[in-house]
This record gives C-alpha cells, sequence and structure tokens, in this order.
C-alpha cells in the first residue's frame, strides 16, 4: 500500500488521518493504522492506560485545560458501578470549528478514542453530545458507529473480553450553554440546559445523579496516538506545562482560515503568518482573539510575541480556550467587534443566574443605546462596572466569558469604544 | 401543516422512538430526540405534538414546553418547508453575515422565524454555527453553505423545491 495511505504519526497526533480518500469508512481507516491502538490497549489494561495518559499531560481541549489524567483520577474505580462517559461535541464557542472539522472526515478516531477511554474508566454506556446544528456530521457519526458495531468493537464482549459498550451520538437543539458540561447533563437527562452548582462534580455526580466523565471530542481523539506511542513521546511536541498538539480553528482576516494541528507553545505569529499565510484585507494585524469569544483580545503587539500555549496567553490576561483564533485586521472597528460578542451572550444566557440573566443584558443594552442616541460619556465605565459584579458570582462560567472579553476591550481599546459610543447613531 | 389535526408519530417514527428508548435509562433522556423526531414529521412542535409526546412518555406538557421554547432549533409555531439560518456571530458579522440576513429578509419579503411565500421559506438569525472558516455561513435545512454573497445565496434559495 502506498505510503500515503498510511497514517501519518509522526506529524499529526489527530489528523493523522486527514489526508486519506474516504477515511470515514471503517475498513480505509483500520487499514491505515486505525484501531490498533484498541487492541493494545486491551492488552494493556486499564491502570496502564490511565498511566499513560496522565504521563502524557494531556489537557481538557474542550476550553478549560484541565489535566485528563488527574480528571480521570477522580473518578470511581469501581468497574461495577453504572457511571457514563459523555463526550463534548457541542462545540458552540464562537470561533470554534476544529471538532467539527475532525469528525467529519474521521469520525474513527474519536470512536476509537470513546472505546479506549470507556474501557480505561470501566463505562459500559457513552453518549456524544453534538450540536443541533451538526446534523450531517451526526449522521457521519452514527454510520461510522454502526461500522463498529458490525466488527464487534462496539456492543457486548468487545475483542472478546468481557467488557462492554454502547454509544450513542445525541443531537442538542441550538444552546450555547449546553457545551458547558453540567448544561449539558441537564440537557442529556431531557431538561433545558442548565448549569447546575459544581461541586459535585460530574465525575462524582453526574448524568442522572452518576459519575459522569465529560470530555471533549478532541481530548478523547488523542487517546489513540497517546496510547499507541505512549504517554512520554506525546511530549516530544508541546511545552513542559502544555504538552502535546492542539487543533487551532482560525478565522477572520486571514488569507487561509481554516483547522490546524500544531504543537502547543508555537508563536501566535507562525500561526497567522505562515500557516494562514498572513494577515488579509489591509495587510495590517490590529488585534486577536486568542481562544474563542470569551477569551480577552489581544493587541497586536502582544499577538506577535505570544506563544500559543495555556500559560503563555494566560500570561498576557487571556485565554488558549478552545483554541479559536480570530484575526482582526486594522479595519475592523472594536465597537462592532464588541457589539456582536455581547449580543451572543446576552441571546445564550441561560436565565437562571441573576447577575448573568441581568448583566448580559444591560451590557447588550448600553452598548447598544447609541441606536437611540442616548449614549452617555461614562458608558464605558458603566459596561466595565456592570462586567466587575458579572465575574464569579453565578452557577456557571457564562458570565465570566461576557464579562472578560468586555474588560478587555475596555482595557486595550477604551479610546476608540469611547469614540464608537460617542458617535451616535448607526454607523 | 397538519398543525390543528391530532398528532401522533407515522408508523416508521414510532418504530424509531421505540429504538430510542432503549439507548438511554430512563424515559426523560430521550426527549430531545423525540422532539427532532416528532419536529421532522410535523414540522413543528404544536400542542398536540407537546399533548402526544406527554402522554406517550410521561412527561407533563409544562415541562415539555418549557424544553421547546428553550432551545433555537425546536418551534412551537408554524415554520416554512425550507428554514434558512444565517450566522451573525463575530466573523461571519465581519464578512457581512448580518447584511446577508437583511438582504435576504428584504428580498424574500420574510422577517425572523415568519414564514413567507406560502410557507415556503423562512429565515432565521443564527449565533455562530461553527462555520467560521466559511463566513458568512448559511445553514439551509440541514446543509452548510458557506463564503456567500447576495447572489449566490438567492440562488441557493431560489433552487430548493
Amino acid at each position: 500500500m502506498s505510503e500515503n495511505l498510511k497514517a501519518n504519526f509522526e506529524k499529526y497526533a489527530l489528523l493523522s488521518y486527514h489526508h486519506i480518500p474516504e477515511v470515514h469508512k471503517i475498513d480505509i481507516y483500520e487499514s491505515a493504522g486505525g484501531y490498533v491502538s484498541m487492541h493494545k490497549a486491551f492488552k494493556m489494561g486499564p491502570d496502564k492506560i490511565k498511566e499513560e495518559v496522565k504521563e502524557s499531560g494531556l489537557r481538557g481541549r474542550g476550553g478549560a485545560g484541565f489535566p485528563c489524567g488527574t480528571k480521570w483520577g477522580f473518578f470511581s474505580k469501581d468497574r461495577k458501578q453504572k457511571k457514563y462517559l459523555l463526550c463534548n461535541a457541542d462545540e458552540s464557542e464562537p470561533g470554534t470549528f476544529k471538532d467539527r472539522y475532525l469528525v467529519e472526515k474521521n469520525p474513527h478516531i474519536l470512536i476509537e478514542g470513546m472505546i479506549i477511554s470507556a474501557f480505561a474508566l470501566g463505562v459500559d454506556k457513552a453518549y456524544i453530545y453534538i450540536r443541533g446544528e451538526f446534523y450531517q456530521q451526526a449522521k457521519i457519526l452514527e454510520n461510522a458507529i454502526e461500522e463498529a458495531y458490525a466488527k464487534k468493537y462496539l456492543g457486548k464482549n468487545i475483542l472478546g473480553s468481557d467488557f462492554d459498550l454502547d454509544i450513542t451520538v445525541h443531537r442538542g437543539a441550538g444552546a450555547y450553554i449546553c457545551g458547558e458540561e453540567t448544561g449539558m447533563i441537564s440537557s442529556l437527562e431531557g431538561k433545558k440546559g442548565q448549569p447546575k452548582l459544581k461541586p459535585p462534580f460530574p465525575a462524582i455526580k453526574g448524568y442522572r445523579g452518576l459519575p459522569t466523565m465529560v470530555n471533549n471530542v478532541e481530548t478523547l481523539s488523542a487517546v489513540p496516538w497517546i496510547v499507541n506511542f505512549g504517554g512520554k513521546s506525546y511530549r516530544q511536541w508541546g511545552t513542559e506545562k502544555s504538552p502535546g498538539t492542539k487543533l487551532f480553528s482560525i478565522s477572520g482576516d486571514v488569507f487561509r482560515p481554516g483547522v490546524i494541528e500544531v504543537p502547543l507553545g508555537i508563536s501566535l505569529k507562525e500561526i497567522i503568518d505562515n500557516h494562514c499565510h498572513g494577515v488579509s484585507g489591509s495587510r495590517i494585524l490590529k488585534a486577536v482573539i486568542p481562544g474563542g469569544s470569551s477569551a480577552p483580545i489581544l493587541t497586536a503587539e502582544e499577538a506577535m510575541e505570544v506563544t500559543m500555549d495555556y500559560e503563555a496567553i494566560a500570561a498576557k490576561g487571556s485565554m488558549l480556550g478552545s483554541g479559536a483564533i480570530i484575526v482582526l485586521n486594522s479595519t475592523r472597528n472594536i465597537g462592532e467587534i464588541l457589539k456582536w460578542t455581547l449580543e451572543f451572550y446576552h441571546h445564550e444566557s441561560c436565565g437562571q443566574c441573576t447577575p448573568c440573566r441581568e448583566g448580559t443584558g444591560w451590557l447588550d443594552s448600553i452598548l447598544k443605546r447609541k441606536l437611540f442616541h442616548k449614549s452617555k460619556l461614562d458608558d464605558v465605565d458603566l459596561m466595565d462596572q456592570v462586567a466587575s459584579n458579572m465575574r464569579g458570582t453565578t452557577i456557571c462560567a457564562l458570565s465570566d466569558a461576557a464579562a472578560m472579553p468586555t474588560q478587555g476591550i475596555i482595557k486595550k481599546f477604551r479610546k476608540e469604544l469611547e469614540t464608537y459610543i460617542s458617535t451616535q447613531g448607526n454607523n | 401543516m397538519k398543525s390543528a389535526e391530532k398528532f401522533e408519530y407515522s408508523a416508521e417514527n414510532k418504530k424509531k422512538y421505540d429504538h430510542l428508548l432503549t439507548r438511554y435509562d430512563d424515559v426523560e433522556s430521550a426527549l430531545l430526540p423525540a422532539l427532532h423526531l416528532a419536529q421532522d414529521q410535523n414540522g413543528y412542535i404544536s400542542e398536540s405534538v407537546m399533548k402526544y409526546l406527554s402522554e406517550l412518555m410521561n412527561i407533563p406538557v409544562v415541562k415539555i414546553s418549557e424544553v421547546v421554547s428553550f432551545y433555537d432549533m425546536f418551534y412551537n409555531h408554524p415554520v416554512g418547508k425550507n428554514i434558512i439560518q444565517v450566522c451573525t456571530n463575530i466573523t461571519c458579522s465581519m464578512f457581512g453575515g448580518r447584511e446577508l440576513f437583511q438582504d435576504l429578509c428584504r428580498q424574500f419579503g420574510a422577517g425572523q422565524l415568519k414564514p413567507v411565500n406560502n410557507n415556503k421559506y423562512m429565515f432565521q438569525k443564527m449565533e455562530c454555527l461553527g462555520a467560521c472558516e466559511q463566513a458568512p455561513c448559511m445553514r439551509v435545512n440541514n446543509d452548510y453553505h458557506g463564503k456567500l454573497n447576495l447572489d449566490e445565496a438567492i440562488r441557493i434559495i431560489k433552487e430548493l423545491d
């Protein structure tokens, strides 16, 4: 078989199979090197798998960046206890489209990752919660799951062991908040997707009150590579504290937007200039939103010196989040960017906690009152104050996710925002 | 549109519903998929759909109604045969997503969630659709179309049955 029909494990842990035509079909995935890790994992046994994942330093790729091995360590070790694995494929953070890109081409890498993870965790029922808009991607996953059942990689007594696993694709129905793990659990339970107080954390008390491990698509899809080549090898990529590769979704003012897989710690400059062929439009960089719409904005100067790992971005007062990079050129109006951001959070607040329900509404309304010639000079201070009162006062992080970019823009682009607000009417 | 009529799953959908129940450890968890199935059949979640699911699943109507009103993709009012969703989040707005939505509404004499053209079309302004690399993007029924201008969007919509 020609080399280009084999997975490229040297360069990629996640997009290793993306160059292979029709790799969504199980036979093609397998002949390219797929499901080898699953066989290996069943020989290794649960403890050794967990050790490798811990050793790899893999961090949760949904946004929080919590070490996966540690999270798995909190999970009940009683293999007889009823518990669940919930794959977060809600991908609703604005700017993010990496999970879609990964699974629509290669659904089996996720399924293989889930089989291995469920085996390690002693779970016999798993769900993939995918956002409702991704109808075609849900179908792709369902077909792939059917193929895996036909091969007896799912169902009863997998690979002749006493391990059983069922995976079901569960479609959401259009609600950002269902990407938050406890909101997702509420939604899976057939309720409004309203988050629940933590603790107890889902790993202790989650879906239906039972231990539930919630992991992102990208996190689970990294597991087969780690099992295949070892946790230590995974650290060939990335930094000491942010090991491995990461998918980045890049959109906005670049010549070539899309998804890339690169080692963590790569410079943002290299991503924009080399991978995305530079800033488009005016060709002059103004700012970058580095980790989805919740991440505070970086000025061009900050963006040109930051490296893309959890620590380096945090040191700039922002966050890596889901790895969604939105590039803004010099023609972009920062007030408009904030307006679109705030309209989103206002629409998506679940309404449960007062600071968020009221705060997102007020931030949105204050910024929009210029449309009615009602802006006041101190509106920027008022927004800053409202945002401050929203921080850390609610059940989930949506409130903070609205407040952080607001305060980020106020801090870094105050003058421009004041000009925007004081230009009454719709400009 | 069979809105006023009494709703029940078609034989095929009842079979799908029964299969759904085998995938979950309780009936409530099957509510979202059961609603998707009902909406596919009926176009929207009418009162008779809620009543039917309430009896079938033993969930109070008020709880189903609460769920339906929470999610953007469940409709508790009649919809157009084709649902056209335009993303107006950050990246799509940078590339004219908002103007695209407004221009399409103007072109078809439509407004947010108001079926037009003998219920052939319904337009919906959406938050991030998760396809920012294709900005501005539009979702027509279950398919994505990206990097659109107004003319292309109109052409795609006019080709719909």
